[in-house]
Order: C-alpha cells, then sequence, then structure tokens
C-alpha cells in the first residue's frame, strides 16, 4: 500500500475500545494462581500444595483414565448451552 | 421365491397402492378420513395439545433444538466407544452406579443416537418446513408436530438405554421405546399426509421423497412381518437395509435437494436425476448400513439371527444393492450440480450449512462403493470383510447422513427461527472441527481395524497393542465430532435468542457496497469478485474519454 495515496496511512490513531472486565478478571486469576503456584514450589519444595492434596486423593479410583478429561470437555460444554438457555431466557 | 424377494415384491406393492391412493385419495371416506385426523391429531389430545404454541415454525424449531442436542449425545457415545475398543475398564469406575458399558453397547447405543436422535429429528424438522412450502398450504397441525417432537426424543432416550441393557425389571425396553417410535412416526406421517392432501399445485421430486420415504418405513416393517422373514437373519438385514434407504436415505435425499436450491438460489439441476434418485431408493437395496439386521430385530422385540441368506436371495441382494448406485450417484451429482450453479464455484458464502451438504454429497459415493463391497462379502458363507463393517457405518453416518441433516437443518434456521445463528465464524469452526473430527477420526478407527483383521488372519497373538496405539488416536481425533456439535448447538441455541433478525440486513466486511460497483478500466470478473462484489451487485461503466485534460471548473 503506497503512503502518499491517503491520509490517513501512516498516522496514528488512538482507538477507544477496552478489554471487558471478565477477561481482565480472568487473565489476572491465571497470572496469580501460577505465580503462586511456584512461589508455593520453591518456598516448601517438598511439601503438597494445601486443600488441592486433600480433596483430589479422593478421586482416586474415579478420573483413573485419559477419557476422563475429554469428558469433562463434553460437560463443559453441555452446562454451557443450558447456562446459555437459562440466562438467555430470563434475560430482560 | 426367497424371503427376501417375496418380502420385496409386497413392499413394492404396498408402496404403489400408497402411491395410488395419495393420488386419488380415499372416494367418499376422504373427508371423513380427513376430519377424524385432524381431531385425532388435536381436539383428542385434550389439554396436553394447549402446552405447545402452534406458531408458523414452532415444530421445526422443536425438532431441530433437540436433533442438535442427540448430535451432541451420539457424538459423545461415539467417542467414548472408541476410546474403550483400545481402553476397556477407562469407564469402570462408573461400576459402581450400575452403568457398566462396553465398547459394543456405547456404539450400538450411538447408532439409535445419531440416526433416530440426530439425524431423524433434524430431517423430520426440516420436512415439517418443507413440505408445506412444496405444497403450497400450511401444515396441517403446528402443535402437534411440536408435542409430538418430546415423545420422539423420549423414545429415543429409552432405546439408547435398551441398547445398553434390554432387559429391565424382566421388562423389554426395546419394545416400549419402539412403541413410543411408532406413535410419533404415525402423528408425523398423518400429519404430512393431512398438508399434502391440501395442495394448491403439484409437489415436486423433494417432496415426494421426502414423503415417500417416511411412508416407506411402516410399511418396509408391514412388509416383513406379513411374509415372516423378519425371523429370519435375511429378513432382518432386508428391513434394516430397506429402512435405511427409504426413511434416511430418500428424506435424506428431499431435503438435500430442496435446501441445495434454496441455499444456493440456484433451480435444481435436473429433475429426471430426482425421479431416478426416488424410484431407485424405493426398488434397489441401499448398501450403507450394519452388515446385520440387529436393530431391526431389536426394536421388533424379535431373537437376533445371523445373516445366513439362500443362494436365491444372496443374488437378489447383491443385484439391488448393485443397482442402488444409481439412485446414489443421481442424487449426489444432483445436489453438486445445484449448488455449483452456471457459476464456477461461486458460492454464497452466507448461507450456513452449505459446506455439510457439500461434504454430505461428496462423501455419498465413496462410501456407498465401500459399503457395496463389505455388504456383498458379508453375504458370503466366510466373510472377511466384517471387522471394518461397524466403522464404515459410522462413516456413513457421520460423513454422509449427519452433515446433509444437519447442513439442511442449519440453512433452514434463520426461516424457521426468524433469527440467523449467532455467529457465521462459530458455524464455519464448527463444520470443520465436525466435519475434520468425523473423517480424521473414523479413517484411523479403519486403520486399526485394519490392523487387527491383518494380525489376526496373521495368527499374531499378541495383537492389541499396534492396533490399540492407533485406535487411540483415532478416538482423540473424533473428539472434534463431538466440539463440533456443541459448538453448533451453542450457535444454534445463542441465535434463537440474539441472532440478528432475518428481516434486518446484516453489516458485510466488503468496503464495496453491493449495490454497485464502478468499472473505470476494463478488468476481469475475477477481479471485480476478488474486491468484495456479490452476484447481485451492479456493474456501472464510468465514461472514459481520449481528450486532452484540463483543469477542473470551480
Amino acid at each position: 500500500m503506497s503512503e502518499g495515496g491517503s491520509g490517513t496511512v501512516g498516522e496514528f490513531i488512538q482507538g477507544e475500545e477496552e478489554p471487558s472486565s471478565s477477561w481482565v478478571v480472568l487473565a489476572f486469576g491465571l497470572v496469580t494462581s501460577l505465580t503462586l503456584l511456584i512461589l508455593h514450589g520453591i518456598l516448601y519444595p517438598s511439601r503438597d500444595l494445601p486443600v488441592i492434596s486433600e480433596i483430589l486423593p479422593m478421586f482416586d479410583g474415579v478420573f483413573d483414565s485419559g477419557i476422563w478429561f475429554f469428558i469433562l470437555g463434553v460437560m463443559g460444554g453441555v452446562f454451557a448451552i443450558i447456562a446459555t438457555m437459562l440466562t438467555e431466557a430470563t434475560s430482560e | 421365491m426367497g424371503d427376501v424377494l417375496t418380502s420385496l415384491v409386497l413392499f413394492w406393492g404396498l408402496m404403489l397402492l400408497t402411491y395410488f391412493l395419495m393420488q386419488n385419495g380415499l372416494s367418499i371416506f376422504n373427508d371423513v378420513t380427513k376430519a377424524m385426523s385432524h381431531f385425532m391429531l388435536e381436539k383428542a389430545l385434550g389439554p396436553g395439545i394447549d402446552l405447545v404454541e402452534g406458531r408458523d415454525g414452532s415444530a421445526s424449531k422443536a425438532w431441530f433444538i433437540q436433533g442438535m442436542l442427540w448430535l451432541i449425545a451420539a457424538s459423545t457415545l461415539v467417542f467414548e466407544g472408541l476410546w474403550l475398543k483400545q481402553d476397556p475398564t477407562a469407564l469402570h469406575s462408573l461400576s459402581a452406579w450400575g452403568y457398566d458399558p462396553t465398547a459394543n453397547s456405547l456404539i450400538y447405543a450411538s447408532n439409535y443416537a445419531a440416526l433416530y436422535g440426530g439425524i431423524g429429528m433434524l430431517l423430520i424438522g426440516s420436512s415439517l418446513h418443507i413440505m408445506p412450502r412444496l405444497a403450497d398450504t400450511k401444515l396441517a397441525s403446528e402443535r402437534n408436530a411440536t408435542l409430538v417432537s418430546f415423545l420422539w426424543t423420549l423414545s429415543v432416550l429409552v432405546l439408547v438405554v435398551a441398547a445398553h441393557d434390554s432387559e429391565i425389571l424382566g421388562v423389554n425396553i426395546f419394545l416400549i421405546g419402539t412403541g413410543m417410535h411408532v406413535l410419533g412416526f404415525i402423528a408425523i406421517v398423518i400429519n404430512l399426509l393431512l398438508t399434502i392432501s391440501e395442495r394448491q399445485r403439484t409437489l415436486p421430486i423433494p417432496g415426494w421423497l421426502i414423503i415417500m420415504g417416511m411412508l416407506a418405513d411402516p410399511i418396509s416393517t408391514a412388509a416383513t412381518i406379513i411374509t415372516g422373514s423378519i425371523q429370519v437373519g435375511a429378513g432382518q438385514w432386508l428391513l434394516a437395509h430397506m429402512i435405511g434407504g427409504t426413511f434416511f436415505f430418500a428424506t435424506a435425499a428431499g431435503v438435500a435437494l430442496y435446501a441445495s436450491s434454496s441455499a444456493s438460489g440456484n433451480p435444481l439441476w435436473s429433475r429426471s436425476l430426482g425421479a431416478a434418485t426416488l424410484v431407485g431408493a424405493l426398488a434397489t437395496i441401499n448398501p450403507i448400513g450394519d452388515s446385520n439386521g440387529m436393530m431391526a430385530a431389536d426394536m421388533l422385540g424379535v431373537t437376533f439371527e445371523q445373516l445366513q441368506p439362500s443362494s436365491q436371495d444372496s443374488i437378489v441382494m447383491a443385484f439391488l444393492m448393485a443397482l442402488a448406485i444409481i439412485p446414489i450417484m443421481a442424487l449426489a451429482a444432483n445436489v453438486m450440480m445445484t449448488l455449483r450453479g452456471g457459476d464456477a464455484f461461486i458460492e454464497n458464502s452466507d448461507s450456513a450449512g452449505i459446506a455439510e451438504l457439500n461434504l454430505g454429497a461428496s462423501m455419498l459415493l465413496p462410501l456407498a462403493a465401500a459399503s457395496l463391497f463389505v455388504q456383498s462379502d458379508a453375504l458370503a458363507a466366510a466373510p472377511e470383510l466384517s471387522g471394518i463393517a461397524p466403522t464404515l457405518l459410522l462413516l456413513g453416518i457421520w460423513l454422509v447422513l449427519v452433515p446433509i441433516s444437519l447442513g439442511a437443518a442449519l440453512h433452514l434456521f434463520p426461516t424457521v427461527t426468524g433469527r440467523n445463528l449467532l455467529s457465521r465464524n462459530r458455524a464455519r469452526w464448527a463444520y470443520w472441527m465436525m466435519g475434520g473430527g468425523a473423517f480424521l477420526g473414523l479413517t484411523v478407527s479403519m486403520m486399526s481395524d485394519l490392523i487387527d483383521m491383518a494380525l489376526i488372519e496373521a495368527a499374531v497373538d499378541d495383537s492389541s497393542a499396534l492396533a490399540a496405539d492407533v485406535q487411540a488416536v483415532g478416538a482423540i481425533l473424533f473428539y472434534g465430532a463431538v466440539v463440533g456439535a456443541i459448538m453448533h448447538t451453542l450457535n444454534a441455541v445463542s441465535g434463537l435468542f440474539r441472532g440478528a433478525r432475518v428481516d434486518t440486513d446484516r453489516a458485510t466486511s466488503s468496503s464495496i457496497t453491493t449495490e454497485a460497483y464502478s468499472l473505470a478500466s476494463p478488468t476481469s470478473v475475477r477481479k471485480i469478485l476478488a474486491g468484495g462484489a456479490s452476484l447481485d451487485t451492479t456493474v456501472v461503466p464510468v465514461g472514459e474519454s481520449d481528450d486532452a485534460g484540463s483543469a477542473t471548473e470551480l
């Protein structure tokens, strides 16, 4: 594209859009979780994670095959459809 | 005559009689029958019929949404079945709840969910929209058709449960599911027949394909029961293939021909090919389907028998299956040429569902040819290709019937609901996920089947290790079809509430207005189209002059 043809090309333009708050919170939460995990690994190298290490053994013998990761994905999709139906039907 | 030929002759006779009665009516009983049928469809149901709305399109909408939800269930069952083929204990933790599925039971259940739940509901939903338009009238009872969709869903649910465990508390629940299925089917057929009886013009070929496909289902069942061939393996196999070739193939053909013309804006390419599809679907045996009649036997509550046809039956079956390639070729050619039209692959990319229709039509012929070989082999005393038959059936379901029925439903969705799908981009993604997942997943699964067959033939002791690794890849790839089904359904459900209304134009990404394209200098049609113009754009030649230029007068 030639720069001389149009007055707008080559100039800086400031937009008005911002990322939605939900994405900001999600991204911030993800970064915080990763940071705390790394920090825990450094500060307490040989100790299990609190709470999580007590909950996970409850599922021993249940989620003992890789298929459950895929089934959880399907369940997530189905819940998304149900949630969409409920929220759309009850919204203004 | 053998069992097969006797049943077929009776079936053809009954279909001819049905066609005659549809054209000529029931003489003095016409009015009484119509009034009685109308009464049975609405008033006889009492307050139950008031539970649903009777607005235009409400029936099709209910069938579409439930059909899409069934596609999610069906694809999940296939995925689990493929996974359990290489890891039989993957779901053993569910046995604590009394559910102990195997690979075979999951894939068998998926066939009911996909055929009657997904494909059946999408085809019926499309038919409920298409038939009144082809007949230039209104659907006889919109409310009954809406209500029956829930009965149909319940019947499929019972059949899926029965596919895992057919006896609960000593009762054969297949028969309960079949009973509800028959009730729903009769209501839909009566509804469509009443609609056709009010037709204002000659019914085009797609309309005949739909109604004859629907009617052939109960008629073929009656024919095999009357002749008693349902008790033998050949009769059960025949019934499964007759229903596959009529209710599923012929109805899908009618819906595909209508949708291909309506979606592309092109007239149906060939009427004679349409007629060849109609006659061929009823007069031949469609090879796409299972290599045994287990579904037919289970649904009718008779003991399943292995396929051991007599030599005369084998000849008839093989000959009629080979003949079935004619209507299959006719349909594939007609749909693809109609979609393409007179242009050089200029698609109406705005219409969702075209890609699915194109995929279904493209895969029809190769899969029919492959099925012909496998089914012919199944007629032999010692079949050699039976190891790939279940996967080939899945290929037929997920690459022919699902794309055609889903493509038609997606295309008709805006007309039926008054709103577009929420996102065209998501529809495109879902198409690639679903089509790619099914194609790659099932192709790799078939490779695993072939490895298994080869190793068994070579008498290798541990034949499972190599095939299992390949099977795991096939199952994971098929997961794309599950994700695609979820994306399609989410897109449709969201579209119901927030999709752009069909009476408002959607913004296009093109910088060129669709109304006019100023042609300042000679250029190719390709460049104009590449610039964003569509088929409806008016090309306006701008006057040129060789005179010397001069300053513009102000």
